[in-house]
């Protein structure tokens, strides 16, 4: 499904050119559910905005089902990520102003879909995490566990193939943690949808099916 | 739909940093309040010259003693022409159907030992009433049998001051002008002044024009108002005119037509259109600045949001529109209030100069155009910067 080939990142700090991915080789499999770990600073974030599209490597292949990736055509980047990838991210990164229900509208709203379609798939999704209770809530009304439901229900509300989960339980307790790694499970096993998760935690990771560990900027299968 | 979307959410992102929002629009509501004004204003003394040209007619002249030709010092026996000239006028101009003469005299005016301020008495013939088109109220004007008597008729400002004064009904009372008593014979209807009158038909005092003249002891009249024959142009009639008076006369003679007065005015209204004008302009440029200002504060608060909105799929041109609408809204709700400003203020302007005040459609139109374009131009660089920014920049920004 993905495919990184010799994938390099590095940022200019003044003179001086850091390197932070050195030549990452990877390939995701559809369906599947994988973890990548690693120690802080590492760039694991750095590959995951790389994967969904939101930087773009400095050099290096990344094919999305066999198709390499043209990073210059925006509207196109624009379109793959509304449709094709649903975000979880560990700060959830919901809209402040506006209510569950219409923050998990919001890639719909990219996909032109009218109004009343929009809210019914909202509420529908509020409904598979959970949290169609609290629809007309406001984020900051709402716990860190809620709100990361919420926050996917909006990465699923598109339907996407792929979601993107950037340390989805680093900032929660081990309990709501699980529940929302038992979201997840459940997302893989029963719509088929490919999860790659970041995350710190062995008790996570162990719980996928496969995990890579990054170490110096690159990918260390296991 | 994106549309409606970015509607509401341009509202609510307005509405959750009002105090800003309030400032920005200040500029907008001056610079839209000022161009509504101009616009209404402009209609509104335009209908008013209408109104004064359908009450006295437009083929009118007015004929008088040229004032910048009087510089010469040469002197003539003579200042203008005589009532006798003056009269033949009608049968030496084929294109001239009636004339009115007048002469306007100065003097104190008392009502039973009251001074009355204000008034001026004019001397006029009998068909002054149809040329000028004033109506009597009581009583009758003055006729040409009335040579030489003391007989005078109250234009209507007249005829309440005198009624202030306790005359009653006025008529058969008299008013002394200078030393000489004139016995009241009629009131006349109000009328509005401008136009083509000279003088303000309310505040005048008239008598007959021979008695005027005997009495100041006069040789010139002062003024005609000459009514054009139906059909005749006014051009044929002005060479006409002037033609009688290098043959007939030695003063110089200047004739008016509404066409000039017309003109004169329009030429005032120019120099108040263009004051609003550039008060208009520049309030907007002002306002526009504003609402660059709010704006661009409003993208960089919201670098985070912008990520996020990238990180879903909301292409360029989906965070343009957002900012844009933004922009636009905001200096719509500057420009509605400007609106309410400027028929307001075209509102009072029409009150204290008493004209018809009345709400151009149009100008509600400029208004909310105009400002919808002060938004889109002063909006268009701060939603673009928001649209190039770089979705991992905006995303990972506080
Ligand atoms: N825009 C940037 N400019 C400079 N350095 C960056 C930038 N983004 C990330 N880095 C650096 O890249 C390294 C990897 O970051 P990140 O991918 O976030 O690590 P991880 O997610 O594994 O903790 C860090 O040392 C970080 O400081
Ligand atoms: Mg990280």
């Amino acid at each position: 499904m993905l495919e990184l080939s010799d994938i390099r990142k590095s940022y200019r700090i003044g003179p001086t050119e850091i390197e932070i991915l050195k030549g990452v080789n990877l390939k995701v499999v559809t369906g599947e559910l994988m973890a990548i770990m690693g120690p802080s600073g590492c760039g694991k974030s750095t590959l995951m905005n790389i994967l969904g599209l939101l930087d773009k490597p400095t050099s290096g292949t990344y094919a999305i089902m066999g198709t390499p990736v043209t990073y210059t055509d925006d509207d196109n980047l624009s379109r793959i990520r509304n449709r094709s990838i649903g975000f979880v991210f560990q700060q959830y990164h919901l809209l402040p102003r506006l209510s569950a229900l219409d923050n998990v509208g919001l890639p719909l709203i990219y996909r032109g879909e009218r109004e009343q379609e929009i809210r019914t798939r909202s509420l529908e999704y509020l409904k598979k995490v959970n949290m169609h209770e609290r629809a007309s809530h406001n984020p900051t009304e709402l716990s860190g566990g809620q709100q990361q439901r919420v926050a996917i229900a909006r990465a699923i509300a598109g339907r996407p193939s792929l979601i993107l989960a950037d340390e989805p339980t680093g900032a929660l307790d081990t309990k709501v943690g699980q529940e929302i790694m038992d979201l997840f499970r459940r997302l893989n096993e029963e719509e088929g949808i490919t999860v790659v998760i970041i995350t710190h935690d062995p008790g996570i990771a162990k719980q996928c099916k496969r995990f890579v560990y990054m170490k110096d900027g690159t990918i260390i299968e296991q | 739909m994106i549309f409606r979307a970015n509607l509401k959410e341009a509202v609510r992102s307005l509405s959750s940093a009002k105090q800003r929002t309030i400032l920005a629009l200040i500029g907008i509501v001056i610079g839209i309040g000022s161009v509504i004004a101009m616009v209404s204003i402009g209609k509104i003394v335009q209908a008013e010259v209408m109104t004064q040209f359908r009450e006295m007619g437009t083929d009118i002249l007015n004929i008088s003693k040229d004032p910048a030709a009087d510089a010469g010092g040469a002197s003539k026996k003579r200042d203008f022409l005589g009532l006798k000239e003056a009269l033949s006028i009608p049968a030496a101009c084929p294109s001239i159907d009636q004339v009115s003469p007048n002469v306007n005299l100065g003097g104190e005016m008392s009502f039973s030992g009251k001074k009355l301020d204000g008034l001026v008495l004019l001397g006029v013939t009998e068909n002054f009433p149809d040329i000028n088109k004033v109506k009597v109220l009581k009583g009758r004007f003055i006729s040409d049998l009335d040579e030489n008597s003391h007989f005078c008729v109250l234009g209507n400002g007249a005829y309440q001051k005198l009624q202030g004064l306790g005359a009653g009904d006025v008529i058969g009372r008299t008013i002394k002008v200078n030393d000489l008593l004139f016995t009241v014979i009629g009131t006349m209807d109000s009328s509005t002044p401008g136009g083509m009158r000279t003088f303000d038909p309310n505040q005048t005092v008239y008598i007959h024009i021979s008695t005027a003249m005997r009495v100041k002891n006069l040789w010139d009249i002062t003024n005609i108002t000459a009514r054009v024959r139906p059909g005749a142009s006014h051009r044929t009639a002005q060479a006409e005119v002037k033609e009688f008076f290098t043959k007939n006369v030695t003063a110089n003679v200047k004739i008016s037509s509404p066409e000039e007065v017309i003109a004169q005015m329009e030429k005032q209204m120019q120099m108040f259109t263009l004051l609003l004008g550039a008060i208009g302009s520049i309030a907007l440029i002002v306002g526009g600045v504003g609402v660059m200002n709010v704006m661009l504060v409003s993208v960089t608060e919201r670098r985070k949001e912008i990520g996020i909105r990238r990180a879903l799929g909301a292409r360029q041109n989906d965070i343009m529109g957002q900012f844009l609408m933004e922009s636009i809204i905001l200096s719509m709700i500057g420009g509605l209030f400007g609106i309410l400003v400027g028929v307001g203020g075209s509102y009072l302007a029409a009150y204290f100069a008493k004209w018809q005040f009345g709400v151009s459609y149009m100008a509600i139109f400029l208004g909310v155009g105009v400002s919808s374009v002060v938004g889109i131009f002063f909006g268009f660089y701060p939603a673009r910067q928001a649209s190039r920014l770089d979705p991992i920049v905006a995303l990972r920004s506080n």
